[in-house]
């Protein structure tokens, strides 16, 4: 049971101009599940090996219950971590492995094997106590990995992209098989993924990086609906939001987008929260799930060619492009559809569904509270 | 059906008489490096006057007394144990330091790394004839000249740079997660060579074990120069020591030369297997 605070946290590699991390500050409250998602190189590995006392720290701080941690040797922090590569260690068998890190903090050999076989039964590695790494499967070694973790009790579960290895299949049992002993056992935890379903499915809250900063902290379904960057909003979300360039300009007491061929108000935007945008380029951002197949009368309409149909048997993903041949988006409509590719047609979307980003900074424009 | 069959038969003629070549290069390999491994052991089942008499003989009645003679009368167990004592002595020490080197240069980042591993590794490239000398006056000065752990000593040093350049290759390929998670369970940096770079590496381990083993063994150049007495005298020394001005008694030699074979060829025998596994091994996994 822990309260991590980190604080500016930045990390530069010996031999590189360029900050890793900079400047990350983010508190993960008692008993919380927090997701560092972010495409590969954005830092969020660096950060997860700085709070285990891997990695050494280049400025700020690491904090376990208010106390600092940058000093402290990573075997003295009480955190566990479980690795993409499972890190079992090969020598070994499932239950030495299990009670290794037990041995080295001199916990008596009978609470040893009483917690080593709770563990094994809670996740059913009880018949596999004696075989070496080598004789499991991909999923077998990452519960044992799993396994390892829980048995110490720690302060702090560390995951970093644990589920890379494992099949699509395999992934979203053992994905699940986390969330459960997560909760179960209320240890605050930090996972580290570059995969957006795991950070929504798993996390209480998702903090989004990129090129070593912070782009949003907040719950899966905030971040989804409010992405505070054009970079959060590319994304999640599969396929992302769709992303293009419109000039934002004052019509009366709300504002007007110009995008490509088409002009809409956007009338629930008062013309106060855009003013320092007006007249400039923006982003018009709207997610592939906003897009109507067949408008309802009010909604504004995009001219768009059919270039492409993806039945996934659920749904179908349109790829269209619109304006030309420049701008190309995506649309999540019905298991059925009416367009045929080569087709012009006219798209529908919901004006309540609109997000706008600055093109100078990418950072949404503030959208009024509805 | 009979054209089919004797198709078939000309095809693997065909190939015995592609693979001819090689087999007779095997043959004479063969030849050339066991025909005086039987010459001596045949000699050494012979008196000296028997060898002189037909040099290619073979042994009509075998004595076996040599090897008593040898072992009891001729000081060639003194030589034995003198030999196992200073090359099992700096075969364990060269082992524990050359893997902690090897350990240190493989996982560790620190200032002048490069350095280190230059200096270690010249070792290698050092001819003996050129340390020699200064050996023999180091020896001196801390009266170790003439004394079997003196020599312990240096075999150690001579074999530390192909012991650190084997090991180091090996322990680099052990992924560093592993360390990363002996780290997180709390082990200290000692402990985490003990626990998991030791027992991970062990066919590596192994196979320097026997190497540097057999080439102490039979290390003639630093004994014959550093050691002196007669009752300090390893084997390669002892057999030698047959060789006189005046007399050779080419029985005993044989018979001391057989006596020196039995350990190299139990260790082949017995860990050949794990030290071809262990210098042909990909990474650990």
């Amino acid at each position: 049971m822990a309260v991590v605070a980190i604080d500016g946290l930045s990390k530069q590699y010996d031999g590189s101009s360029d900050f890793a991390v900079r400047s990350v500050s983010l508190t993960v409250a008692d008993g919380e599940f927090m997701v560092l998602l972010g495409p590969s190189g954005c830092g969020k590995s660096s950060v997860l090996r700085m709070i285990a006392g891997l990695e050494p720290i280049t400025a700020g701080t690491v904090s376990i219950d208010g106390r600092v941690m940058n000093r402290v040797p990573a075997k003295d922090r009480d955190i566990a971590m479980v690795f993409q590569s499972y890190a079992l260690y090969p020598h070994m068998s499932v239950r030495d492995n299990l009670a290794f890190g037990l041995r080295r903090r001199s916990v008596p050999a009978d609470e040893i094997a009483r917690r080593v076989q709770g563990v094994a039964d809670r996740l059913r590695l009880a018949p596999l106590l004696g075989r070496k790494p080598h004789a499991l499967s991909g999923g077998q070694r990452q519960r044992v990995a799993l396994g390892r973790a829980i048995v110490r009790q720690p302060k702090v579960f560390l995951f970093d992209e644990p589920l890379s290895n494992l099949d699509a299949a395999l992934r979203v049992g053992t994905r699940a098989e986390i969330s459960r002993q997560q909760r179960e056992i209320g240890t605050t935890s930090i996972y580290v993924t570059h995969d957006q379903a795991e950070a929504l499915t798993l996390g209480h809250r998702i903090c989004i990086m990129n090129a070593g900063e912070v782009e949003q902290i907040g719950a899966p379904m905030e971040v989804y609906r409010n992405p505070a960057t054009a970079f959060v909003a590319r994304f999640l979300g599969s396929p992302p939001m769709n992303l293009l360039p419109a000039i934002m300009e004052p019509a009366g007491d709300h504002v007007r987008v110009r995008l490509a061929d088409v002009t809409f108000e956007l009338p629930n935007w008062p013309l106060a929260a855009a003013r320092s945008h007006l007249n400039q380029q923006v982003m018009f951002g709207i997610r592939p799930e906003d897009l109507y197949e067949e408008p309802i009368t009010p909604m504004p309409r995009l001219r768009v060619q059919v270039r492409a149909i993806e039945p996934l048997g659920a749904e179908t993903i349109l790829l269209l492009s619109a304006g030309g041949q420049n701008h190309e988006l995506a649309a999540r409509v019905g298991r059925e559809t009416s367009f045929r590719i080569g087709e012009s047609r006219d798209i529908g979307f919901d004006v309540a569904a609109v997000h706008l980003f600055a093109a100078a900074t990418g950072k949404a424009i503030a959208r009024p509270t509805a | 059906m009979l054209q089919v069959g004797e198709a078939g038969t000309w095809r693997l003629w065909l190939a015995y008489v592609r693979r001819t070549p090689l087999l007779l290069f095997l043959l004479a390999y063969t030849a050339l490096t066991a025909l005086p491994f039987l010459w001596v052991a045949s000699m050494s089942l012979r008196t000296t006057s028997e060898i002189f008499a037909n040099p290619y003989g073979v042994p009509t009645h075998p004595h076996w007394s040599n090897f008593a003679d040898a072992w009891f009368g001729s000081n060639y167990s003194t030589y034995f144990w003198n030999s196992a004592i200073a090359v099992i002595g700096a075969v364990i020490g060269v082992t524990i330091i050359g893997a902690m080197a090897a350990h240190g240069l493989a996982r560790y980042h620190f200032r002048s790394k490069r350095l280190f591993r230059f200096i270690i590794l010249s070792g290698l490239v050092l001819p003996p004839q050129m340390l020699i000398l200064s050996l023999y006056q180091i020896l001196l000065d801390y009266q170790l000249y003439d004394t079997l752990t003196g020599l312990a000593i240096v075999y150690v040093a001579t074999q530390l740079g192909m012991t650190v350049y084997l090991l180091e290759g090996f322990f680099a390929q052990i992924p560093q997660d592993l360390f990363d998670a002996a780290r997180m369970d709390g082990y200290s940096d000692f402990e985490i060579f003990w626990r998991i770079t030791l027992p991970i590496g062990t066919p590596a381990i192994f196979t320097t074990v026997i190497l540097n083993f057999v080439i102490l063994w039979n290390e003639f150049l630093y004994a014959v120069v550093l050691m002196t007495s007669d009752e300090n005298r390893t084997l390669p020394l002892g057999i030698m020591h047959f060789m006189g001005d005046h007399q050779l008694d080419v029985a005993m030699i044989a018979t001391g030369l057989m006596i020196a074979i039995v350990p190299v060829a139990l260790i082949y025998a017995l860990f050949s297997d794990t030290m071809i596994r262990g210098m042909t091994a990909g990474a650990v996994r």
